[in-house]
Parts: structure tokens; sequence; C-alpha cells
């Protein structure tokens, strides 16, 4: 097991180079750059030139990437052009906010989905199973970023329910980033939970035929004692495997449902940064979300090799 | 469950695709997600493809006078800030849409099977080619296709080189893993014995194992693609006007949907059965050639 | 200093203030409510600033909130006329090269510090040296600190927009305490003299500002005017909410946590006119919207085929779709309170005629290629691209749109290659008067092509002092323009605004000014 680890942290070497590399030459690749974002329509490309110049995207190709790895070798991931501070300090400002919509979608999707999968489970067959099994999948077939609209428009705009948009940082009402958080993250899980209830289902389906089930059914225990006490412990493993994907995917989904319901996380940093070329912050973000992506993969693919031995043969 | 593997000892591409087909095709047919799947694809995709007789109206054609009317039975899905009918967009859009999802389903197939295929059966190129997927997929797949597309520039090819790029790595490592299985096979060895070339080896008798992940792979690489396609749009790097495609009609009309909330809902709606449709065909097809795949 | 004669450029302030209390009803009839002070406006913005800095950037989002924190020697009334703010005056000399500015005295800087006339020297270097715009300072020749509270600046030569200049709102020449204006612009501390003070920056959240307690309202003036006038802070804090989604900053109306929302599309602000909790603005005109030629590229080179492309427009159709209920048909390149207003050449403005255009197009170089127009991607532009390219194709001009971000839009514009047609707003050059809307074009800026009328028409503009004359300059520009279709002007478009019923005496203007406007519970 620990060899398999060790192993893929050294596959990590190799891949960490990669992504540094393309995190780095992906500004030389868009066109347009920063100096725009500070001009009015009216500007002139005199101005344009100066802007870039102050702000040192004259300088060479080379001469920019040396300067990049030698600092972010030193742990420093350079100064964001158009927030007036560090890239790094732009992140840590708004890693709270992506990782409390993860977390807190996080948190509807594994409740969601393991409670409409053991129900699904137990009542295999009936019309209870089939509808959960198809709401799994018309969540998991809709876009998220048009679900968050949809729920803006019942909710905020018709209903009066929520806010939209008006991000309460939790440290300062947790009533208030209850009311901020919880349409976005709803959005997030009501996607993802599909995933979850479909694994929680067949994983369930597997154990509750197995012969020890079978057993404390006969004692006599009644079926919800069997369900808790003996069939999900056995079912956790795959639906604990899920839950790291899952994971992943509601980091990718947050960069969009962010920019929905105007959450100052991490994806609306990173697309902002694409859309007004504040280059250091693409390049920082990048390099951060890959590595934060790197060590949930490989979570991941340790849990599966836990589950799973013949992976690990690979 | 180890039924639907293909018998290996008499591979050659027709038999086995023979062989993969027929009782697979009868079981597919007793398969109720597939059939339903299949039916929602088919009518979708007829509509698309039969765009120019369905569509009541010129999707370009606009009519400020009759901006924003809301759905009748003149205008089934209402009309949009140009005063163009709604229903003809979508359905138009659907064309341009699934398009972009077939286009990104034939390049993932194509790259993403020779990546898988070349560093599962060389052992030399494994590794590199492999670190490069293991680097693409360390972004989400969608914020990718948006810097990708950022990069490209906005259009409706550029956008399938993107979503190309997003999905081929996720594919290269199934197709990598299937052909991984075959290549130490005796009928493989028996075949190098013999003399036969490692391409041929590859193409004739490999990649059918690789055959049956792929396809269900594919199906839903489909599905992405489509979502994905509107995201893009919604974020401002998908294909740019007056052509329709679901994402971008709800992206021009997303201003409105306090107002006029058809424009929004309707294209949305298109999407979702779109990708349902897709959706279940996968499932169908993973349940019958695949059933390892749990998820 | 003897050789200097009195020229009372305080004169102009007078005008100005007269000129704005008619053109301000909604604050006229709200004076007779009593102030209240204290409490917290919420305003949404549709985007952040790129910079607190006001010297570093002409976005407009950022004046919203920058104005509000710095202020400048001149300011621009209620009709953008010339008028001072932290100058008492200045005169100028005969010749019209020197400039003896008196300072305001006692007015503070947030950091508590008196401004005296080393800030402001300071300040105008820096801006000189780093200012986004310092191509505003470049025919100054040297500023000093003739006295405490006086400042001297000698032009090379005549320049006619010398006050037009330090007045500008676009990238304002803000002053700043010496010791700022001396340090690393990095290290800025966001520190003026305006009646808001700094207080947090959490970029795409918001940025807060509060009442700053020291501020003393210019005592010159009686009345909120413009960007200048008596700037009197009632309400004690300001938070600028960062929301590009448009329903998002509605439902924030809705709920009230949000009080001022920037700007709505029509069909919205006709949905709220019946809430009886918000009050529906109109700001009209906000900006003018242009398609612009790039003379470089056939058939773009062509007169016949840009008259082919200006007789065919229909600005009406494309107002309309593009800004809802929010446009106004003008073809007046500034905006009509202006002085220098003019109908020169209009009547080949939304000619709307395509046998015109079928013509032209037969008699220009024009043989069925495909051109591009770029856009950037928001929905008015896109919008009017859309439906030019639709109105083009009825006379058989074939065009495809590039759509993208405003970064890669406005470096390919400034590209004489890659593209055919432009559109956009301009926002603050039709503001601020002739000689800032002539610049664009000067020099063959958009245009991509050196137009040496435009060119001589500028260079007298600058040279010339007498004001009728300026407006007969102006008035051969706009002619100019239109007779040789160098630019395709569409109509003045405005912003819906929606403000709580709570907050009161609130006039909308270029930016959504707290100053003069407070809360009733």
């Amino acid at each position: 097991m620990w060899q398999f680890i060790v192993r893929r942290l050294l596959i990590s070497v190799p891949v960490l180079a990669l992504v540094s590399l393309m995190s780095f030459a992906v500004i030389w690749l868009v066109p347009g750059d920063p100096a725009a974002v500070f001009l009015d329509a009216g500007a002139t490309p005199q101005q344009l030139a100066q802007v870039r110049h102050q702000l040192g995207l004259d300088e060479p190709f080379h001469l920019q990437m040396l300067a990049w790895y030698g600092r972010i070798l030193h742990g420093d991931l350079g100064r964001s052009i158009l927030l007036n501070r560090s890239v790094a300090a732009a992140i840590v400002e708004r890693l709270p906010v992506t990782l409390s919509l993860t977390a807190l979608a996080l948190a509807f999707a594994v409740a969601m989905g393991i409670v409409a999968g053991l129900l699904a489970a137990m009542r295999h067959g009936g019309w209870a199973d089939q509808s959960i099994m198809v709401l799994a999948l018309v969540g998991l077939s809709v876009p998220e970023f048009w679900f968050g609209l949809m729920l803006i428009f019942a909710f905020a705009v018709r209903l009066h329910w929520f806010p939209a948009g008006n991000f309460v940082p939790i440290n300062v009402s947790f009533a208030g980033w209850w009311q901020s958080m919880a349409l976005p993250a709803f959005t997030l899980a009501a996607v993802q939970m599909g995933f979850i209830a479909r694994m929680t289902r067949s994983a369930m389906l597997e154990v509750l035929h197995q012969d020890f089930i079978r057993t404390a059914d006969a004692k006599g225990l009644p079926w919800s004692v069997v369900v808790a006490r003996h069939g999900l412990p056995n079912a956790l493993v795959p639906i604990l495997t899920v839950i790291g994907i899952v994971t992943g995917g509601l980091l990718g989904g947050a960069v969009v449902v962010e920019q929905v319901f105007s959450l100052p996380g991490v994806g609306r940093l990173v697309i902002g940064a694409v859309l007004s070329r504040d280059f250091p912050v693409i390049q920082g973000t990048l390099l951060f979300v890959a590595v934060i992506y790197l060590l949930i993969n490989l979570t991941v693919d340790v849990l599966y090799a836990v589950v799973d031995p013949r992976v690990r043969l690979e | 469950m180890s039924s639907t593997a293909p018998p290996i000892e008499s591979v050659t591409w027709f038999g086995a695709a023979l062989r993969l087909t027929v009782p697979a095709l009868r079981r597919l047919m007793h398969n109720r997600s597939f059939v339903i799947g299949a039916a929602l694809v088919l009518f979708v995709a007829l509509i698309a493809i039969f765009a120019d007789l369905l569509a009541p109206y010129d999707p370009l054609r606009s009519n400020f006078r009759a901006r924003f009317v809301a759905p009748n039975g003149e205008h089934w899905f209402g009309t949009d800030h140009f005063g163009r009918d709604l229903l003809s967009r979508v359905i138009y859009g659907g064309r341009i849409s699934l398009s972009i999802g077939f286009f990104v389903v034939v390049v993932t197939g194509v790259a993403g099977t020779t990546i898988g295929a070349l560093a599962g059966y060389f052992r030399r190129l494994d590794n590199p080619l492999m670190r490069l997927m293991d680097a693409l997929m360390a972004f989400p797949a969608i914020l990718l296709a948006i810097v990708i597309s950022a990069v490209l520039g906005a259009s409706v090819v550029n956008v399938v080189i993107a979503l190309s790029i997003a999905t081929s790595p996720h594919t290269a490592r199934i197709v990598r893993g299937s052909v991984l299985v075959v290549r130490e096979m005796e009928y493989v060895e028996a075949g190098r014995a013999l003399g036969a070339s490692d391409l041929r080896l590859l193409f004739g008798h490999v990649l059918i194992n690789a055959l049956a992940p792929l396809i269900v792979r594919l199906t839903y690489v489909f599905a992405i693609a489509i979502l994905a396609e509107a995201v893009l749009s919604y974020i401002g790097v998908g294909p740019p006007p007056p052509t329709p495609t679901f994402g971008n009609i709800i992206a021009g009309e997303r201003d409105f949907l306090e107002t006029a909330p058809w424009t929004t809902i309707f294209p949305g709606l298109a999407i979702v059965i779109s990708v349902l449709g897709l959706n279940l065909l996968g499932d169908g097809l993973r349940d019958v050639l695949d059933p390892r795949m749990k998820l | 200093m003897a050789h200097l004669t009195r020229r009372r450029l305080l004169q102009a302030g007078t005008a100005g203030v007269a000129a704005s209390a008619a053109g301000v009803p909604l604050a006229a009839s709200a004076q007779t409510a009593t102030p209240k002070r204290g409490g917290t406006v919420t305003v949404a913005l549709v985007q952040a600033p790129p910079s607190l800095d006001a010297q570093l950037t002409s976005a407009q989002v950022a004046r919203d909130i920058n104005l509000h924190m710095y202020e400048t020697l001149y300011a621009r009334d209620e009709n953008a006329g010339v008028v001072p703010d932290l100058a008492q005056g200045a005169e100028v000399s005969k010749d019209g090269t020197t400039y003896v500015f008196a300072l305001r005295p006692g007015v503070k800087f947030h950091n508590g510090k008196t401004m005296d006339s080393k800030d402001v020297v300071a300040s105008l270097e820096r801006f000189r040296k780093i200012g986004l715009a310092s191509i505003l300072l470049s025919g100054v020749d040297r500023m000093e600190a003739s006295g405490p509270l006086e400042v001297t600046v000698r032009l090379k030569k005549v320049q006619s927009n010398f006050l037009d200049t330090l007045s500008s709102p676009g990238t304002p020449l803000a002053i700043y305490p010496a010791e700022e204006a001396a340090k690393d612009p990095k290290d800025f501390k966001f520190i003026g003299t305006g009646p808001m003070k700094f207080v947090e920056y959490a970029p795409d959240s918001h940025a807060t500002l509060e009442r700053f307690a020291d501020y003393v309202p210019n005592p010159n003036y009686t009345r909120r005017d413009g960007f200048a006038g008596r700037k009197e802070m009632f309400i004690d804090r300001a938070i600028f909410r960062f929301m590009p989604e448009s329903g998002a900053r509605t439902a924030a109306i809705k709920t009230g946590e949000v009080l001022i929302n920037e700007t709505t599309d029509g069909p919205t602000a006709k949905q709220l006119a019946g809430d009886p909790n918000v009050q529906v603005l109109k700001l009209l005109p906000f900006a003018l919207q242009i398609a612009k030629f790039n003379h470089s590229q056939a058939p773009c080179d062509d007169v016949n085929f840009r008259r082919a492309v200006t007789a065919c427009i229909n600005a009406e159709e494309t107002m309309e779709i593009a800004f809802p209920d929010i446009h106004k048909l003008d073809g007046g390149l500034v905006y009509g309170y202006s002085p220098y207003y003019t109908k020169a050449g209009t009547e080949l403005y939304n000619q709307n005629n395509q046998a015109k255009a079928k013509e032209f197009l037969a008699k220009s170089k024009y043989k069925g290629e495909t051109l591009t127009f770029i856009v950037d991607n928001t929905r008015p532009p896109t919008d009017t691209a859309t439906d030019l390219k639709e109105q083009l194709g009825q006379i058989g001009i074939k065009i495809d749109i590039k759509v993208a971000d405003w970064p890669t839009i406005s470096t390919l514009g400034f590209k004489p290659e890659g593209w055919h047609f432009w559109t956009h707003g301009l926002g603050i050059e039709p503001y601020e008067g002739p000689a800032k809307l002539m610049s664009i074009w000067a020099n063959g800026i958009s245009q991509t092509k050196d137009d040496p009328n435009i060119d001589k028409l500028y260079a007298d503009l600058l040279a010339e002092l007498d004001m009728e004359k300026r407006k007969a300059i102006f008035a051969q520009f706009q002619q100019y323009m239109y007779d040789n279709a160098v630019v395709i002007p569409l109509g003045n478009y405005g912003m819906f605004q929606v403000v709580s019923s709570k907050v009161r005496n609130f006039a909308p203007y270029r930016i959504p000014r707290l100053w003069g406007t407070w809360l009733e519970a």
C-alpha cells in the first residue's frame, strides 16, 4: 500500500512540472492583456503601451518565465495587477468562500444522496426507487448555471426567500452566511447528489443480497435496524470513493456557480482573471487549483486502491 | 458479469463487432434506460436534422415590434429581445449544440483512442503520454475548456477544440487501461510470435477490447459537451451570435430573466432533455456492454 | 507676476451653478425635507474597479467609487462646465500660457493633514510621470509651488483645453498628499480630500467607504452640482458591491440588501416602476454608441463604401434592441446639454435608406467579401453588432461577428488589421466636450489611419481661446465626420437606476453620487 502511495507521489513530480509550465505559458497564448482593463473605450495605443510598460508586460518571454519560476520556487505566486494585493493573499481571502461552498454542497449532496440511495435500495424496483433514480439522473443532466438562474428567479426574485448574491462571511454572521450560501450550495448539490445516490443504491443492493443480511433479517430485527447497523457500514467504502470523486466535481462546478451567485470565491477569481487578463492571478490560481486537484485525485486513487486491490497492480 | 467480454480466440474486426453487437443489441432492446434514452436522443437529433422543415420562423429574423412576446399559439416559446421566434432559435440552436457534441465525440474518440492505445501498447510512450494527460486532468475540465476557449477565441470550431482537449485525457486513460489488460494475453503474444506487426495487432485485436468502455464513455462525452458548451457561452467564450446554440440563447437573454423568463427556461429545458437522453443511453449501454463500471 | 491680467475663471463656475439648478428638478423638489444623518448605503455595481488609485485608471466603474474619495483642482458641474473645486480659481496670463492657481484654504486630507501647494505639485508631477493619461499634461512646461496656497503652471504653448483637462473625471488628476504621491504606487494608501474615505477593499466582493468627518464642503457653492459644488455627506458608510448578474442586482434591491442599483434593463425597470419601495430613475444620456470603421482595411478605406453603410443604417431599430426604452436618437457627437452641441451634418444620421445605400455600394470597391465585426462580450454591444449585421445583410454586405472579452477586443481594435467594424459606447468623451471627443480621431487613433483634415481641426481647436470660434470649429468637425462617414454614430443610451425609497434626494448622474443624499427610516 505505502509503496503504491509513494509511487503515485513520485509520478506527481513530472506532472507538477508540466502543470506549472502550462500555467505559465497560457498567458503567452491569450490575446489581449490586462492593460486594456485600466482603460476606457476612448483610450489611445500610447496609453496602452504606457500601462503595459508599467506592468512589466513588455519584457521578453524567457525573462518573465525565469522570474516566475524563481518566485514560485520560493513559494511566492507574485502580485495581482488589478487587485492591489499578492496572488497568495487573493487566494487565501477567497478560499473560505469556495471551501465553505464546497463543504456545504458536499454535506447536502451526501445527506440527500445517501438517504435517496438507501430509500431506493430498500424499495428496490418499486415506484420510490424508480422516481428517485429518474430524479438523480435528471439532476446529472441539468446545467448548473441554468439551474442556479432558475433558483434565483424562483426563490430570490419572486419569493424573496433568499438574497441573491450578497455574500456574508461565516465569522460575521452565521445566519447571513447560511442565507447567502443555501441556494448556491443546493445548486451544486442537486447536480452531484445523483452520483452518490446511484452509488449508494448499487452498493447497498450488493450488500443486502449477502447472507449475513438475510440472517439478520431472519432473526426478526426491524428492517431499518438491519440496514443501518449491518447494511450501510458494509457499503461505505464505495460510497466514500464516490464522495471523493464528487468533491472534485463540486470544485469544478463551484467555478461556475460562484459566477452565477456573485460569490467572491477562487472560481470567480480565476474566471475574472482570465477575462481581465490579470496574468499573475491566472498563473497563480491555475497552479493552485491544479495542486489541489492533484491532491484530490491522489486521494481518490488511493481510496480506489484500498477498495479494489487489483488497481495497485497497474 | 463477464458474459459481455468478447470471446478472444477468433478476434477480427468484423467477427468481434458481430459477436459484440448481435446479442448486445438484443439485450439493449430490453434495457429500459437504453430504449427511453435512444428515443429521446433520436427525437432531439431528428429535430436538429430537420430544423429547416420544423422551425416555424427564420431564427435570425428580428422584428423589433414584436419583442418579448410571451408564449402563445403563434410563438409557442414566445419571442426574445430581438423579436425572434424562440422555438425556431431553440430548434436551430439544437442543430449547432448537437453538432458541437458530435464533433467533440469524434475528436475525443480519435485522440483519446490513439493516445490511450499508444500509451498502453508501447511501454516507452506510456510515461510521457500519460503524464501529459495527468497534467491536463489536473485542472477541472470546465476551467480548462474556459481557458482554452479564451486563448483560441470564441467560435464553434474553437469550442470543439477546447472541449476535446478537456475530455480526451480521461478517455485516453480508459482506453489505455483496457489495452493494458489485453496486451499480455496469449493470443496477442501468439500473434506477435507469428510475425504480426505491432500496429496490426494493436488495431486488429487489442483495441476491440477497449470498444465497449469507449462507446460508453463517448456517450457521456456527448452529454458533457452539450452542458459545457452552454457554460462556455454563459461565461462569454462560446460560439458568437447571431448563430443560436442552446448556450448562447440563454447567455444572450439572461438580462431578461425577471421579465421574460421563457427566454431562459425553454433553451435550458432543451439542454436537460438532450443531456438526459444521452445519459440514459449511456447508462443502458453501460449496463449491457460494460457492467463492471458502476458510475 | 505683475504682467498677468486677471481673467476670472470663477465666472464659468457661477454660470454652471445657474444652469444646473434647472437641470436637476429632482434635487430641487426634495430640498424641502430636512436631511437626516447616519446610516449605511449599499450600492450594486456591475463590475469591480481595476484600481482605487484614481490617477491610474479610466474605467467607468473605478470613477463610481474614486470620485467619492478624491478631488481635483477643477471639476465639472452638472452640465460638464468647468468650475473650481480644490482651487479657488486661476489667473491666466494674456498669452494664455501661464496659470496661477489659488488653492482653497483649510482643505483636509483623510490622514488629517491640510492640503497645500506642495501636495498639488507632487500630485500633478506624479500624474505626469505615471498617470494613465499623462499625455494630458504633456503640454506643461513646468509647475511650481509659488506660495503656500498658490501653484503656478507654465505651458509650452497655448492649450485651450487645459482646464478641461485638469477637471477631467475620465482619469482624474486627483490631488494626493505629497508623501503618498512620492510612494511607489503599490504602497499608495488611497488618501484623498473627498467627502468619503477609504475603509476596505475586498476584491470581487465589495469596497467600503465612510464619511470623512473633517470634510469641509466647498463654501463657494450652495448646492450639489455635477462632480463639483457642495458635497455634503449625510450617510455614514457606503458599501459598493460588485454584482455582475443583473437578476441578482434586482433581487437584492427588492429585498433591501442593496439600496442603489447602478443599472438595470428596460423591461425590469418597467416592472419595478409599480413597486412602492423603489424609485426608478433615468440617466440619459449616459453614453454615445458608435460603430467604428477601420480605415486601413479595404473596403472601409473607401468613402463610398462607408457612405453606403451609413445610408443603410436604421439606428432607431438598433438602439431599441440594444438599449430598450433607454435611448435617445441624437446624432450630435457631444451631449445635448453641452454648449458645443450642434446639429451640423446630422441629416446624415439614422438615414435608413436602402436605395441610396445600394447606389453607394455599387460605386464602392466592395466585392461581396465577408467583413469582420469585432465586439466585446457584453450584451448591448453584442446586440448592436448582431442587428447591424442583419441590416447590412439586407443590402448584400456580409459580416462575421467576432466576440471576445474586452481585453482582447480593445487590443485588437487599436491594430490596423484584423477588423472592419467595431462598436462600443463612448461615455465620458461626449461629456467632456469637443477637445476630448476630437482627440479620439486625431492622429488616426480610432480609424487607424491619419486624417490630416481632422488633425488640422483638432490643432485649431487647441490653439483657439475664443469659445465662439471653438464652437464653429467643432461644428465643422462634426460636419466632416458625417460627410465622410468617418464613423457611424448610433445615438445616446442611458441607464435605468433603481433606488430604494429610503434613499432621499438622490439624483442620477455619471456616478451614483452619495453626497447630498440621506436615508429615511
